[in-house]
């Protein structure tokens, strides 16, 4: 990411744990509305057991999550920061 | 990793810069000196409390099953005698609420105890700590054997340490799948090496979670990653139970022989033997005031009372005080923030009571059979045909009565004579509700169709239908 003052793994865990909690509230919501049994990915019936499908949901909840806050570290940093005096060139 | 230095400007930066130095820059480790006292204990005690409910309680039985099962599987949340449903959605999250407005609650009446008792982070660091103190030795032990190059006895004792870590965390992960899916079998299967792939998954993943966030983690997870670390500061006000130190009667801060006379040398009750700092969890000095990193976990209040006591001075130079109590003024217990706290916590949890107590456990769905809007029976009365979908939530097999109200002349027909539904099963049953035409007002009525236990007339739901006709 743009900022080299910040250390990487710094900003993956502000992005990955946020977005950990996030997927954590969303599959919980989700899930609780909609039974695995009776979902139907892309016209095809799943025949993944209903454990299956709960960590697949959670863990795409995650990325979707996760992308987005990339995103917006990307953007913000990028353009906050470049016009900063001391903001080191790569 | 420290490369806010690169920029040069390190020895000139502005407070500001000084601080996101000091948040980016490597963490140091942090080794707690080992505490005794009466706070100490209480931690303990908490410790071997929280842990033992969550490694016991999956092991629990009740009528014949796991006592707590969050049945994911099978949709089904079993708490001793209740069973919960995706229905009862609600329920959970009337729960959550509470548990939020009771630690606002908590917060704004003893501060942060929450943080230094009872927090999952705190008590499997506590945990993790007494591991390692048991296989490397105490503070100073600790810091030697960090410093020292690798060698064969290293590697052992880094090796066992961590060994008892991931095995403590492994157990943690199994215990944790074991509220999801039935412990018993689960760990049968463990040993048999059968285990599903994503029973495995969240067994890794947990255990993982718990050896990196206790054993690696620690106070970081505090300081950088606690949401309620962020925001616990808005729930406090001045007669919020705090930690602090007495600057009054510490100061000047000085070591001195035992002898000594703190008077005849100008000096305050602290001889600034720095124990407050070493045992400090996150690693702060209390004397520089109440800090956000501070979790309230009185080791230094055990500390520094061991200390006063050695010295022959009072007691509780760092104490639970609040800071109209450190100005000489009242302290309030009881104060609007906390009454309102109250008074919308109660609220909730009496109604969350309240209906779980008179929740009905039987469900009725109707849907219509969607191939046909209606059709002509030979008899030339115009039939609709439902599926009504009857979910028993109780915890035992019941009998029902099927009625249908708000359409006058209207006949109901079905092809078996009881509908009984086993414990906690969905069944479905086809219906088909026959009307003369004559006594069809308009092209679509309400139709409504009552159920009803044959052995507990407490047991009943009525559910709206459509009926459509020719019009």
């Amino acid at each position: 990411m743009a900022d080299k003052r910040i250390p990487g793994i710094q900003k993956c865990i502000a992005v990955l744990w946020p977005s950990f909690l996030t997927a954590v509230v969303a599959s919980g919501l989700f899930f609780s509305a909609f039974d695995p049994d009776d979902l139907v990915a892309f016209g095809a019936d799943l025949e993944i057991s209903r454990l299956g499908i709960y960590t697949i949901g959670f863990l795409l909840f995650w990325l979707v999550a996760a992308v987005s806050g990339f995103g917006t570290l990307y953007f913000a940093i990028t353009n906050c920061l470049r016009n900063t005096p001391d903001y080191p060139e790569s | 990793m420290g490369a806010r230095n690169t920029t040069g400007s390190a020895k000139t930066g502005s407070p500001d810069e000084q601080v996101e130095q000091l948040l980016y820059a490597r963490q140091e480790k942090i080794y707690p000196r080992e505490v005794h006292g009466l706070f100490a204990r209480l931690r303990v005690l908490g410790v071997f409390g929280l842990l033992g409910i969550y490694y016991l309680v999956p092991w629990l039985v009740w009528d014949g099953r796991q006592a707590v099962l969050l049945d994911l599987p099978a949709r089904k949340f079993h708490i001793f005698f209740v069973t919960f449903w995706p229905q009862d959605f609600i329920y959970l999250a009337a729960l959550l609420i509470t548990a939020g407005l009771m630690l606002f609650f908590v917060t704004a009446l003893v501060g942060r105890i929450w943080c230094g008792y009872a927090c999952p982070q705190t008590v499997w660091t506590e945990a993790f700590l007494w591991i390692e103190r048991k296989v490397e030795g105490n503070r100073m032990h600790q810091q030697k054997l960090d410093a020292m190059p690798m060698n064969a006895r290293k590697l052992r004792i880094k090796a066992t340490k961590h060994f008892l870590w991931l095995a403590f965390a492994a157990w943690t992960g199994f215990t944790f799948v074991g509220y999801f899916t039935p412990i018993v079998d689960l760990g049968q299967r463990l040993l048999a090496f059968e285990l599903g792939p994503w029973e495995t998954f969240w067994v890794i993943f947990y255990g993982f979670a718990t050896y990196g966030n206790a054993g690696w983690m620690r106070e970081q997870v505090c300081k950088y990653m606690c949401p309620y670390a962020r925001f616990q500061g808005a729930m406090f006000d001045r007669d919020t139970l705090i930690i602090s130190y007495l600057p009054e009667r510490g100061e000047p801060r000085g070591s001195r022989k035992r002898s000594a006379d703190p008077a005849e040398l100008g000096l305050g009750d602290c001889i600034d033997c720095t124990l407050c700092v070493q045992v400090c969890p996150t690693g702060i000095d209390i004397r520089n005031g109440l800090q956000y990193e501070c979790i309230a976990c009185s080791a230094c209040i055990d500390a520094c009372d061991d200390v006063m006591e050695k010295m022959g001075y009072r007691k509780g130079l760092i104490k639970y005080t609040t800071e109209n109590a450190m100005e000489g003024k009242q302290t309030h217990m009881i104060r609007a923030r906390v009454v309102i706290y109250a008074i919308i916590m109660l609220a909730i949890i009496s109604a969350l009571a309240y209906s779980v107590v008179t929740r009905t456990p039987l469900g009725l769905d109707v849907i219509r059979d969607r191939n046909q809007l209606y059709r002509e029976t030979v008899e030339g009365l115009i039939e609709n045909v439902y599926i009504l979908k009857i979910l028993n939530m109780d915890n035992r097999e019941h009998t029902y009565r099927l009625g249908v109200q708000g359409m006058p002349g209207v006949e109901l027909h079905m092809d078996i004579k009881t509908i009984r539904v086993p414990a906690g099963e969905v069944m479905e049953f086809p219906v088909r509700l026959r009307v003369d035409e004559s006594d069809l007002e308009a092209r679509s009525s309400t139709v409504i169709f009552t159920l009803e236990a044959t052995d507990a007339s407490a047991l009943q739901v009525q559910q709206e239908g459509r009926f459509l006709g020719p019009g």
